[in-house]
């Protein structure tokens, strides 16, 4: 979703009249000096697709599950060159649902052309975005995609539910993290490795593939992070464990599987 | 801002019955037009929008959602309509009764769907285009967003968003009336949120013998008693329930336990350890009205809560330090004079203007 609802018709029209003026032949979809970048998630668990039909998983420590809904906001994307600068897409707020197919792919347009060593995202909303405006809250950001706390004023960045079945008696599995209050700001960039160059190129849209793996929300870099399925039902609040997660799966949740320039 | 033209335009889209309301909007344009400014002619269509001049600025003024009959008159019937709770047997005005200022007497924590009990006992609803946060721990932000937390509360409403919008566009008559005022589409959750922020912003309570007392305007007098219990007031109790709002707008700790092991209020919000056993300092006005009181409904009377402050303040960690007696007894201070006086000063703080106004009570 693009919040520039005003600037791209006025733009299109702008850009119509200028390529009618000089016989231009390009197409006007983009400014000049841009090109397109798109990406497409994956979400596993492990090396396994997910699916939601109650195919059982395993946590590297023995403990299994099922899973019903995953969904999550990838914000704020950064492009970087390898002289450390980045270019900042405005306006990129992406609801991530595993249940819906047209929700995994999306494309950034006007990024200026040029080669891009890294990207990186927020996994959820910025605190100026959450905080705004009911007015602003349109299309992904809509309260009424049910990712939103009300009695606590802002967007739930990711949503994890299901049941674990470790021990025989299936017990549900809620996961809603979200915060943006200091000291519990659940607010995490990741920034896979892209193992290559992007070349963002006029008239090209080359493809960046992502893998979303479930198991690392539950285990993160560093010793300690590791969260037992057990304490899942009660993560629906800010809080250190909402943060720990975070932080898991801002480490490790997300890698580039392919990257394709054309 | 809406100017006459647009007003015109509006009053063809008005139902007969709303005719004479829309004439008298149309008679406070003229006005307005003619030098009086526009608050009067708002003043006619719509209630409580003027600033009472005993009040604070309002935080959201009438230019962040222009009050109009036709809106009023769509979140009113929002506002009294069961079919946005899940089962269809609760409305917001189910818990929230005109008459009792919007709160819920005789109830410690009311009955949502199915029974099940709200985990707060339901505040009073008034003045609330002068309130910055909402809920008794703040963690709703604003007042338009305010409603989706009982909407949407299992023990409540419990009414997903996507499907209280669903049931509104399914209903000819909404779709009629929301297109009317923003337009041909869908209804989406800025129109149903905002329209019925109308309603609710409406609720303003300033007509109370108090208020006409500090306006030096007529029917304001108050008994010798009630004076001394205003100024017991002034000095006792009104650094927390301070200015015409009786409420500092904050958060603190009133001894009402000394562990919050339910309840942390604030610090279910910041999860801080500072914010455990905080709650936002409720106006006081038509308390009288509005009882049982304190976030839990614990206090049936008025004269348990005085007792309470006297005598029965818990020691805690983060209890407010304006609860700190000298000598390190816990408390306020009040004599049975005192809290006689107080009780006969809460009376006048009961405005009939508000709780008999018929534009605000159930549709027809």
């Amino acid at each position: 979703m693009k919040n520039r609802r005003l600037f791209l018709p006025v733009f299109l029209v702008l850009a119509t009249a200028a390529s009618w003026l000089i016989g231009c032949k390009k197409e006007a979809a983009s400014e000049p000096g841009t090109g397109s970048v798109s990406f497409a998630i994956a979400n596993m668990v492990g090396t396994k697709a997910l699916a939601l039909d109650g195919t059982a998983y395993a946590t590297p420590s023995g403990e299994t599950f099922t899973v019903q809904k995953f969904k999550y906001y990838l914000s704020n994307l950064r492009f970087i060159r390898a002289d450390g600068s980045t270019y900042a897409a405005p306006g990129e707020y992406h609801l991530v649902d595993a249940a819906t197919a047209s929700s995994t792919s999306f494309t950034v347009s006007d990024v200026p052309t040029g080669n891009y060593t890294g990207v990186s995202f927020v996994v959820g909303v910025d605190s100026t975005t959450t905080k705004a405006d009911p007015l602003a809250l349109t299309g992904d950001l809509n309260p009424a995609n049910a990712m939103y706390w009300a009695w606590a004023s802002g967007h739930i960045f990711l949503k994890l539910e299901g049941t674990t079945t470790t021990g025989g008696a299936a017990s549900p599995i809620v996961c809603h993290v979200g915060g943006y209050r200091a000291p519990y700001s659940a607010i995490v960039t990741a920034s896979p490795a892209l193992n290559g160059t992007l070349l963002v190129r006029a008239g090209q849209e080359p493809k960046i593939q992502l893998s979303a793996d479930v198991l690392k929300m539950f285990d993160g870099a560093t010793p300690g992070s590791h969260i037992a399925l057990s304490a899942f039902p009660e993560i629906m609040m800010p809080g250190p464990r909402a943060v720990q997660i975070a932080q898991n799966y801002a480490a490790g949740m997300f890698s580039v599987k392919s990257l394709q320039n054309n | 801002m809406r100017g006459s033209t647009q007003l015109w335009q509006r009053l063809h889209q008005l139902r007969a019955h709303w005719r004479p309301v829309a004439l008298l909007a149309l008679a406070g344009a003229v006005l307005a037009s003619a030098g009086c400014g526009r608050n009067v002619e708002v003043a006619l269509a719509v209630p409580g929008t003027m600033q009472p001049s005993n009040f604070p600025a309002m935080v959201y003024g009438l230019d962040k959602n222009p009050p109009d009959a036709a809106t009023f008159a769509l979140g009113r019937r929002l506002f009294y309509d069961p079919q946005l709770s899940a089962d269809g047997t609760v409305s917001c005005g189910s818990c929230h009764r005109a008459t009792e200022a919007f709160a819920h007497a005789g109830h410690r924590l009311s009955p949502g769907v199915a029974g099940r009990l709200a985990p707060r006992n339901a505040p009073a609803l008034q003045n609330l285009r002068w309130r910055r946060g909402f809920m008794a721990d703040g963690g709703v932000l604003g007042l338009e967003l305010q409603a989706l937390a009982p909407l949407t509360s299992p023990a409540e409403m419990n009414m997903p968003l996507a499907d209280a919008l669903a049931r509104l566009n399914a209903d000819a008559d909404y779709r009629r009336q929301f297109a009317a005022i923003y337009g041909p589409g869908p209804i989406d959750t800025p129109q149903f949120l905002r329209a019925l922020a109308q309603f609710v912003a409406s609720l303003t309570s300033a007509n109370s013998r108090y208020d006409k007392h500090v306006r030096h305007e007529a029917g304001g007098e108050l008994s010798p008693q009630e004076v001394s219990g205003l100024l017991t007031f002034k000095a006792k109790c009104g650094s927390c329930h301070a200015t015409d709002l009786f409420t500092d707008e904050r958060f603190h700790n009133n001894g009402l336990d000394r562990a919050f092991p339910v309840d942390s209020g604030r610090a279910h919000i910041t999860s801080r350890p500072a914010d455990r056993g905080l709650f936002k300092v409720p106006s006081l006005r038509n308390v009288v009205r509005t009882a049982p009181y304190m976030h839990d409904g614990r206090f049936a009377t008025l004269a348990q809560v005085l007792a309470h402050y006297d005598h029965g303040v818990q020691p805690s960690p983060t209890l407010d330090p304006a609860l700190r007696l000298p000598g390190g007894r816990p408390g306020i201070a009040l004599s049975a004079t005192e809290q006689t006086n107080l009780l006969a000063f809460l009376t006048t703080l009961t405005d009939n203007d508000f709780l008999t106004d018929s534009r605000l009570a159930a549709p027809r």
